[in-house]
């Protein structure tokens, strides 16, 4: 029990000082999303599947929001510069607006 | 003078209302021997050809038109018919829409027997009677053959043998007939009672006989798919003047009546087999989406449609409009989706309302109403269902509103997350280049 204690704080303390501040918002962005997805999932488990193509866009918004966070922050971590030679983080962030973009004119149309 | 053309096509019309019939005889003493059925049918407005039944000049039809709309073969015993009459041509010519009736009598010919069998029916033996030693007549002659039969064995259909009460005990002196008990469009119009069976009388019986008790079918009808109509009797006596005014009085002191009843039942059933009766026909179909009067160019799924049939039935050389209660509408897509009895409105038209079900395809309005007797009705109608328009869907749904929130939330996520991740891009290059 101690062991896992010291092994979540030194995680704590690493992540804290060693990662970069953007990775830490898109983190955060990261979790919200992930509070509001499994909220609208919870939701439909207890009023049904009614409007299902509202549920299906709000939920899948949710899931293809996530992803695409993830996308973009293994895109931008420094560490991973060598896997991403010739991509910029600006180029990056483009092209996550670019497909936020279109999954938005999706979710928009299908939600009734 | 108009007056007088205007009667004359009427009186034409009248006469040729039934169109003509052929009427193959064994010899012309049938003519007189059967005088009153035959009466009956020229009143009723038929042309009769009398014509011996091996007469050379014996033509059905001619540069491929019929000349005649219905046979009647009162020739039990041909061999052979004359001219280029023979099994194939009639068989051909109900195919093609002829009503044939046809008597044969214990000495059935074999072209006759050819013929009923190419109608499902089967002829017995050469020689064979029905017997009953219970149910024949006072005046029988010892074998037992005149049969007594009661209108309880007509078949269970009005249109076709007229009502079965208040009938008198039909006369009855031939062979017996076996029908085909797989042949849905084979009917008995009348059996023989239970205690009957058809053998040759003057032969001692060694064998099974090949009918027996009810299974021995004295009248046989069948409507063909194209709706002519075979009646094959194994009388010929039956339609006979002797047993159409005969006294009938079962032996062994059972029940009696002044007159048979086979004028009545021979009547109603040449009435059928010409299609005087339960003749019936599409008039109109209509369908259309409630509230609105013009069939649609499609329908919506989940629309409430009305649809409407008009049925006619010939009665008396016009078409009236039909009543019955048992007419189903059936709403198809392979599988029906919607069977539906449809409803007579006070105007004779038959209406049915329902909803569509809620899934789309090519569907079919289908009317079959197929009834003993009746001519087959059969009517179909497609239309087309179309899923819901993108601008049909319901919007704006309570229950959906947490998640029209969600997707909005991440739209504003996505907006405020990119002005924080600009902004601390920025932050980092500062810190990098200090």
């Amino acid at each position: 029990m101690a062991q896992i204690t010291t092994v979540l704080s030194k995680f704590y303390n690493e992540y804290k000082t060693r990662t970069p501040k953007r990775l830490k918002a898109i983190d955060a962005y990261l979790f919200y999303i992930l509070l509001t997805g499994i909220t609208q999932f919870i939701y439909c488990l207890l009023v049904g599947t009614f409007p299902f193509n509202s549920f299906l866009s709000g939920f899948i918004s949710s899931v293809s929001c996530f992803v695409l966070a993830v996308c973009l922050r293994l895109q931008v971590n420094p560490e991973n510069k060598t896997q991403f030679n010739g991509i910029s983080p600006e180029r990056g962030f483009a092209d996550f607006i670019f497909a936020h973009i279109v999954l938005h004119l999706v979710v928009m149309n299908f939600i009734g | 003078m108009k007056l007088i053309i205007l009667s004359l096509f009427s009186i034409f019309a009248t006469t040729f209302a039934q169109g003509p019939t052929l009427v193959l005889l064994d010899n012309q003493v049938i003519k007189e021997t059967h005088s009153i059925f035959f009466k009956s049918l020229q009143d009723r407005g038929y042309t009769l050809t009398f014509k011996i039944a091996d007469d050379a000049s014996l033509v059905l039809s001619r540069y491929g038109e019929y000349l005649y709309k219905n046979l009647i073969i009162f020739a039990p015993t041909v061999e052979e018919f004359g001219g280029n009459l023979n099994v194939e041509i009639i068989t051909q010519f109900v195919d093609e829409g002829g009503n044939v009736l046809v008597a044969g009598s214990s000495v059935t010919g074999d072209v006759l027997r050819e013929l009923a069998s190419e109608c499902g029916f089967e002829v017995d033996d050469e020689g064979a009677f029905v017997i009953d030693h219970l149910n024949y007549d006072i005046t029988d002659e010892g074998q037992h053959t005149k049969l007594v039969v009661s209108s309880e064995n007509l078949i269970d259909a009005p249109v076709i043998v007229g009502p079965k009460k208040g009938i008198a005990p039909m006369l009855y002196q031939g062979t017996g007939i076996l029908t085909d008990v797989e042949n849905p469009l084979v009917l008995p119009l009348l059996t023989a009672d239970s205690t009957a069976y058809s053998f040759n009388p003057d032969q001692p019986i060694k064998e099974y006989p090949h009918a027996v008790g009810r299974d021995t079918v004295l009248i046989a009808g069948l409507q063909a798919r194209n709706n002519a109509r075979v009646v094959f009797s194994g009388s010929l006596a039956f339609f006979s003047d002797e047993f159409f005014t005969a006294a009938t009085q079962k032996a062994q002191g059972g029940e009696s009546s002044m007159k048979s009843g086979n004028e009545d039942v021979a009547i109603t059933i040449s009435q059928w087999v010409f299609k005087e009766h339960g003749q019936l026909r599409v008039r109109s179909v209509k369908h259309h989406k409630e509230g609105e009067k013009e069939a649609p160019k499609d329908y919506t799924i989940m629309d409430d449609v009305v649809y409407t049939i008009e049925i006619d039935i010939l009665e008396k050389g016009q078409w009236k409009p039909f009543t019955a209660k048992d007419i189903q509408l059936e709403f198809v897509r392979i599988d029906p989706f919607v069977r539906t009895t449809l409803k007579r409105n006070p105007s004779g038209q038959y209406e049915a309302k329902f909803k569509i079900p809620d899934v789309y395809g090519v569907y079919q309005f289908k009317v079959d109403y197929d009834r003993v007797g009746y001519t087959r009705l059969f009517s179909t109608t497609q239309v087309s269902v179309r899923p819901l328009q993108h601008t049909q869907y319901e919007r704006f749904i309570t229950s959906a509103y947490p998640y029209y929130t969600g997707a909005f939330s991440m739209m504003l996520g996505v907006f405020v997350f990119s002005f924080v991740f600009l902004h601390l891009k920025d932050d980092d290059k500062k810190s990098k280049s200090e």
